[in-house]
């Protein structure tokens, strides 16, 4: 069989070109092409050439419009047995190249030449082409006669125009010999054979038919030459005569012949025209043509006929290869296909397949094209050389389109491109399985794999290495779900076995492994974020960062995790870095030598990294690089050197994947079933690099671990700061940011303003002054829980620790960069300064509470001072220097000694000691003890307390001036009009009120109050107790705050003016001497007393007063039978009224007939009580009276020594 | 029964979604590959043909050798391929047919997405009785 046969076959004048001496392929190439457009030599052109001998058999030769064609047969084609049967198979013309400068010799290329043509016994004329002689050659050649023609050097185009000419004479000569050769045949009569009839003519009767056959045969020959000269119309005559006569003799194949003759000299005279009677008529003849050509392989012959029958079926085919006809013509190429088992050459088989390929191809039917490529692929590959191999292996390379398994580097940008753009719609927005489909569309897993095992097979042995790399590579990567370990392990040592026979450094564009995904682009380090700046702003930094607690918006518009629209900046000259995934799923150790981003863009190195894979594993890596210029920069995917190629693996691509691989579409998801978890797309972002920036680095003086704090230590920490850029800083503002705000009481902005501008290198050391917060209160009991209020509830989680942000920025305009527009201003940046705060937890509070003592007054010659506070009680150590006296005062409000402390329960779960100290800062209040002397703004120091490790301790903090002077309705009833509310319930209400005065009252006092604590060397701190105080105080609040109504004393009565005028040098006396009998009394004496009633509201009040006498029994002494006090005056119901605000004087006298201690108490039932009275007695009804009862006083009476 | 019978089901998208050899011949590697790539190739031939008639079942559509592709369409253009070499056209329109139904009920299946690998374990056993019986 044939390559390429078509109807118009037949009309082709076969010249076999053979290259003569030596000739290097590229210049052998090179002169081919020079004579391939040569193929049609119009018969006008040849007629100089052409010189008539005789007269032409070709009697209808169109002159004008015909034409001689020639088929070039490179290196020429082998005679065949056939030759006889169809002249245009014969090869005619014989054209030597030669080049001249490789072969100086012409006489003996000459040689060369004639042996040559030796083979081609049916050649009619030789001539060899000389192509670039020098001057001696032209010389040479010159003179010689016959078959040499040279070309003298020239351009390609004086070359091309002295070759058409040569073939103008080739031609013409050629046509003479046809002419020559039709008028010898016509005369003679040739015995014309075909192989079909070698067998028969042992047989006389065979011979006899043969006789009779010739004649056809001979017309049918001549027919051919006529076609072959370019008369068509001589031909179809000649064909007519040779087709009655095949018909009559029963000549089957020949008269297939000669109708194919006579369809081609249809064609050839209809040139250029195409009408559907035409192709009726090709239809009808050629299908008879393959019936005689099928009868005529009937008869059982050992050579069969049959390539006739194909190659007509081909020619049809072909003639009819067009998409409207594609079933008749898919049904031609199945039948000829069929035909191909009848073929015994395998040659022919190849040929065969090639053409049904071919024709598929130009049908559209890629992949039927493809299909019969692979069965050439396969013949290819049986026959088991290189040569074979490396046809094999392009003839595959042809499939790999239909079956989807192209190499990167034979798909098109473009189409590359196109692809992009639909990835990127699946990027954005939900995932429509419609979107993701076509990427995988066609994806035949099973003959994909075969396609590439074929193709991996066929360039290992035609020592292609980098074809089989890539086949290898395309295979491993995409099928190695459906490949055994054992399976991946060879594909592994294929591509190292072909990287070793490539130079070092060579690229590929099919990726291997590992499977590379974008992981993440890590945000700037806090120290380094930068911070888009606002010119027109002195706080340049706001509204730059996104600000608000909430992470979604509901205006941004889609998702509210898309961060493609995420903008990020890089720096000149300052390393960033990119997450990125590797998954290797195979079942080997992945060895990546080296694996680096790849930017396009130009403005980026990369830092290559070395990785290995461990078997099914994943790994996240981190790439880094330095931006160094400015511009955008693109990260399309990384390049990889692994298995010894360099490979560029694109992070598109694996997401197309991992979205097939969502859908079921791909067979698995790379990722994860190397046990990585689930990731969402992660899309490159913009990315811009900007110049560079100034960059501050901090560091905590004396080290960066975390601080660590005792809940309430105060404590200063150093933080230096240093500009490690390459710009200055201008502008520099510190704030504060994250949680516990409050801890930082300072910081030293001015320090760091007062710097600027720092120049490179500089550094800069300001203090931040630290109060550690509270430890969150999980471990308190509930009950102290539940009355700490909630809001003091803080939990304390990593995190909680403050920071400083402090935003800088450089000049406004980088001096070097040319001002190009004055809207740009180099953006500033962020430092996020994290105070790293552990607070342990301290002194932990248990409880507190209020205590209260009463002392009795002894009756003294005078009263206790209403508001000599400063005195002393304890008369044995009168110490007015003395702290602790200061504890126990009188409470002029109630006439006794009152002595209250608020109890701190204190435990220490540390395991370091606590010093307590307790202070109280006094103010200069609106108090009525303004008379105190030190009172402004001291601090009283009480004696330090020490709490070891796991020890609880009270501290006891005294309180003092502590009453109000007046029981004031304004207490009670101050909302009352205002509410509307009747006096019934006044009382609910008026507390209620109360509180809130009294909250004011009692807050001035707890802040006076400091629990400061040491441990230690340098820590100190405050507890914070304040509403423990609090707590504890609002419970007895009222008892405590509120003065009695009445304030009883007693004092005795010396002299009679003595009490009207209250001498201050004998009270200096009395203090000053107190063993002087003070408040003593001797028995059996008249002693004349005095109660001091006082009224403390603003009311009058009217009462009955009622004074008793006790012994230390606690008997009444004044009445009953046993008394031992006599007494002169009233001493019960003594009806009196008191002015508001007013003290009045009742005086009696008692004879103490035993000596020893007495006390004297004072007691009054007041009538006719207000409401405010009501309210302070706390009684429910009206009608109860209300009782009030002095303090006791103590009397002791000395016998008469 | 068929000595070779290679089914496929062929998603519009031309992916295999289902594939099986449901003859009885011994099975080997190549062939199997072969079979496959015949399928594969009758495509286009079921590309164009599809649009000229209406029915589903069209019947033997190509041939390679001594093995004939029959086709059936369904209105989603997915298409049941089957690579035979026995003549039995009823038994092959009947087992189309019935796989036919049972691909619609997969179809139904919520969980399953239209255009992917058909795994469920019950529609191959149901598949290779059908062949059982009519092939």
């Amino acid at each position: 069989m044939e390559p390429e046969v078509s109807i118009e076959g037949s009309s082709m004048i076969q010249v076999a070109v053979i290259p003569i001496g030596t000739l290097p392929p590229n210049i052998l190439r090179d002169y081919y092409s020079m004579l391939l457009p040569l193929h049609t030599i119009p018969l006008s052109s040849i007629r100089s050439f052409y010189t008539q001998h005789h007269k032409s058999p070709f009697s209808h030769q169109p002159w004008d419009s015909g034409s001689l064609r020639f088929k070039f047969v490179l290196a020429g084609a082998p005679p065949s047995p056939w030759d006889d049967f169809q002249s245009h198979r014969k090869t005619l013309a014989v054209i030597g190249i030669l080049h001249c400068p490789s072969s100086p010799d012409l006489d003996h290329v000459m040689d060369l030449f004639s042996a040559s043509c030796k083979p081609y016994n049916s050649s009619l004329v030789h001539r060899c082409f000389a192509f670039c002689p020098n001057d001696s050659q032209l010389e040479e050649g010159g003179k010689k006669e016959g078959n040499l023609r040279l070309f003298p050097p020239a351009d390609r185009t004086t070359l091309e125009f002295h070759l058409n000419t040569m073939m103008q004479e080739l031609a013409a000569y050629l046509l003479m010999e046809f002419e020559k050769w039709v008028l010898q045949a016509e005369s003679s009569g040739t015995i014309i054979k075909t192989p079909l009839d070698s067998q028969a003519s042992l047989s006389s009767e065979e011979v006899i038919k043969a006789k009779k056959r010739r004649l056809g045969r001979a017309q049918k020959t001549i027919g051919d030459f006529c076609l072959l000269a370019g008369s068509p119309v001589d031909a179809n005559a000649h064909y007519s005569t040779a087709l009655e006569l095949a018909r009559l003799t029963a000549d089957y194949f020949w008269y297939a012949g000669a109708l194919e003759g006579s369809v081609c000299a249809l064609l050839i005279d209809r040139m250029g025209q195409k009408d559907s009677v035409l192709e009726e008529e090709v239809r009808y003849r050629y299908n008879s043509v393959i019936l005689n050509y099928k009868k005529s392989q009937d008869n059982a012959q050992r050579v069969s006929p049959i390539t006739f029958e194909l190659e007509a079926t081909l020619k049809l085919a072909r003639y009819l290869c067009r998409r409207e006809l594609a079933k008749e013509v898919v049904e031609l190429l199945t039948t000829a296909a069929d035909g191909a088992r009848s073929l015994i050459d395998a040659s022919d088989k190849l040929i065969l397949y090639i053409e049904i390929a071919r024709l598929y191809g130009s049908l559209g039917y890629q992949r039927k094209a493809a299909f019969f490529s692979r069965q050439v692929a396969q013949l290819y590959l049986q026959e088991e050389n290189r040569l074979a191999a490396i046809s094999a292996m392009q003839v595959l390379a042809m499939t790999t389109k239909a079956y989807h398994v192209q190499s990167r580097s034979s798909i098109s940008d473009n189409s590359l491109h196109n692809k992009g753009i639909g990835s990127f719609n699946a990027d954005s927005g939900k995932i429509s399985h419609q979107s993701a489909v076509p990427l995988f569309e066609s994806q035949w897993s099973t003959l994909q794999m075969v396609v590439l095992r074929e193709i991996l097979l066929s360039a290992v042995r035609a020592g292609d290495p980098l074809t089989a790399w890539s086949a290898a590579a395309r295979l491993l990567r995409s099928y190695y779900p459906l490949i055994t370990p054992a399976g991946q392990n060879g594909l592994a040592n294929a591509l190292s076995n072909s990287a070793e026979r490539l130079p070092p450094g060579t690229r590929c564009a099919d990726p291997a492994l590992p499977f590379i995904r974008l992981h993440s682009f890590p945000l700037h380090p806090i120290q380094m974020d930068i911070v888009k700046r606002n010119p027109a702003r002195e706080d340049w930094w706001v509204g730059s960062a996104p600000s608000g607690p909430f992470i979604y918006t509901p205006f941004s518009k889609g998702e509210p995790n898309n961060i493609k629209k995420r903008e990020l900046i890089w720096i000149v000259g300052e390393p960033v870095q990119v997450l990125v995934e590797l998954a290797n799923p195979c079942g080997f150790d992945l060895r990546v030598d080296s694996i680096y981003l790849s930017v396009h863009s130009g403005n980026f190195d990369a830092f290559p990294v070395s990785v290995s894979l461990l078997p099914n594993s994943s790994k996240v890596i981190t790439l880094s690089g330095i931006p160094t210029s400015v511009g955008p920069v693109t990260i399309p995917g990384c390049i990889v050197h692994c298995f010894g190629v360099i490979t560029e693996h694109l992070f598109r691509e694996v997401d197309n994947l991992l979205l097939g691989a969502a859908q079921g579409l791909v067979l698995s998801d790379p990722f994860r079933c190397c046990g990585s978890p689930k990731l969402k797309n992660v899309s490159v972002p913009n990315i811009s690099v900007v110049p560079s920036l100034p960059l501050l680095v901090s560091r905590v003086v004396g080290g960066d671990a975390a601080i660590v704090l005792y809940e309430g230590e105060i404590r200063d920490v150093w933080i230096s700061l240093a500009n490690a850029g390459t710009v200055p800083i201008e502008q520099a503002h510190i704030s504060l940011s994250g949680k516990n705000q409050d801890s930082v009481i300072s910081y030293s902005c001015e320090t760091l303003k007062s710097r600027l501008p720092l120049k490179p290198g500089a550094e800069v050391t300001f203090p931040v002054t630290l109060k550690a917060w509270q430890v969150g209160l999980v471990d308190a009991d509930t009950g102290a829980g539940k009355t700490f209020s909630g809001s003091n509830m803080r939990r304390s989680k990593d995190g909680s620790s403050p920071s400083l942000l402090i935003h800088y920025a450089g000049p406004l305009k980088s001096s070097g960069d040319p001002p190009t527009d004055g809207s740009t201003v180099p953006p500033g940046r962020r430092l996020v300064v994290p105070l790293q705060i552990c607070v342990l937890q301290g002194l932990s509070f248990v409880k507190a509470q209020l205590l209260s003592m009463e002392f009795p007054a002894n009756v003294g010659e005078n009263l206790p001072k209403l508001d000599g506070i400063n005195n002393a009680f304890n008369d044995g150590l009168v110490d007015s220097e003395t702290k602790m006296d200061r504890l126990v005062k009188i409470d002029p409000f109630r006439g006794s000694w009152g002595l209250r402390f608020l109890e701190l329960e204190l435990s220490n779960p540390t395991d370091v000691a606590f010093e307590i100290d307790v202070s109280v800062k006094l103010e200069n209040s609106s108090s009525e003890d303004n008379q105190f002397s030190d009172q402004d703004a001291t601090e009283y120091g009480y004696p330090k307390t020490r709490i070891d490790r796991d020890c609880s301790s009270r501290v006891l903090v005294p309180l003092e001036h502590f009453k109000l002077p007046v029981l004031d309705d304004s207490f009670f009833m101050k909302d009352t009009r205002a509410d509307g509310i009747g006096g019934g319930r006044n009382a609910s209400f008026s507390e209620k009120n109360t509180k809130a005065e009294l909250n004011a009252c009692i807050k001035n006092l707890i802040s006076r109050i400091k629990v400061q604590w040491h441990s230690g060397r340098n820590s100190s701190g405050e507890l914070n107790i304040k509403d423990a105080i609090q707590a504890a105080l609002q419970t007895s609040v009222m008892d405590v705050l509120l003065p009695d109504p009445l304030t009883f004393g007693f004092r005795l009565v010396r002299n009679g003016f003595e009490s009207e005028k209250p001498d201050p040098e004998k009270e200096s006396k009395n203090v000053e001497s107190p063993a002087a009998s003070k408040g003593s009394v001797l028995a059996h004496e008249m002693t004349p007393m005095e109660v001091l009633v006082r009224n403390n509201t603003k009311d009058m009040i009217k009462m009955s007063l009622n004074i008793t006498c006790r012994d230390v029994a606690g008997e009444n002494c004044v009445d009953g039978t046993k008394a031992t006090v006599l007494w002169t005056g009233v001493l019960s119901d003594i009806t009196m009224e008191i002015p508001p605000l007013q003290q009045i004087k009742h005086s009696f006298c008692l004879h103490f007939l035993v000596p020893g201690e007495y006390t004297l108490v004072a007691a009054a039932v007041i009538d006719n009580a207000s409401d405010i009275l009501r309210a302070r007695a706390r009684t429910s009804s009206a009608a109860e009276p209300i009782f009030c009862r002095g303090p006791p006083y103590h009397v002791r009476v000395l016998g008469t020594a | 029964m068929a000595t070779t019978a290679c089914f496929i089901i062929v998603s519009r998208n031309d992916i295999p979604i289902y594939e099986a050899e449901v003859g009885v011949a011994a099975k080997r590697e190549d062939a199997a590959q072969l079979h496959q790539f015949i399928l594969h190739a009758a495509l286009d031939v079921v590309q164009d043909l599809a649009w000229t008639t209406s029915a589903m079942y069209l019947k033997s559509v190509d041939r390679f050798n001594e093995l004939v592709v029959s086709v059936y369409v369904t209105a989603g253009h997915t298409r049941l391929m089957l690579l035979h070499d026995s003549r039995n056209d009823d038994g092959i329109k009947s087992f189309f047919q019935e796989v036919h139904e049972l691909y619609i009920k997969t179809l139904l299946n919520p969980l399953y997405l239209p255009g992917s690998r058909i795994t469920s374990s019950h529609f191959d056993t149901k598949v290779r009785a059908l062949a059982r019986k009519y092939l």
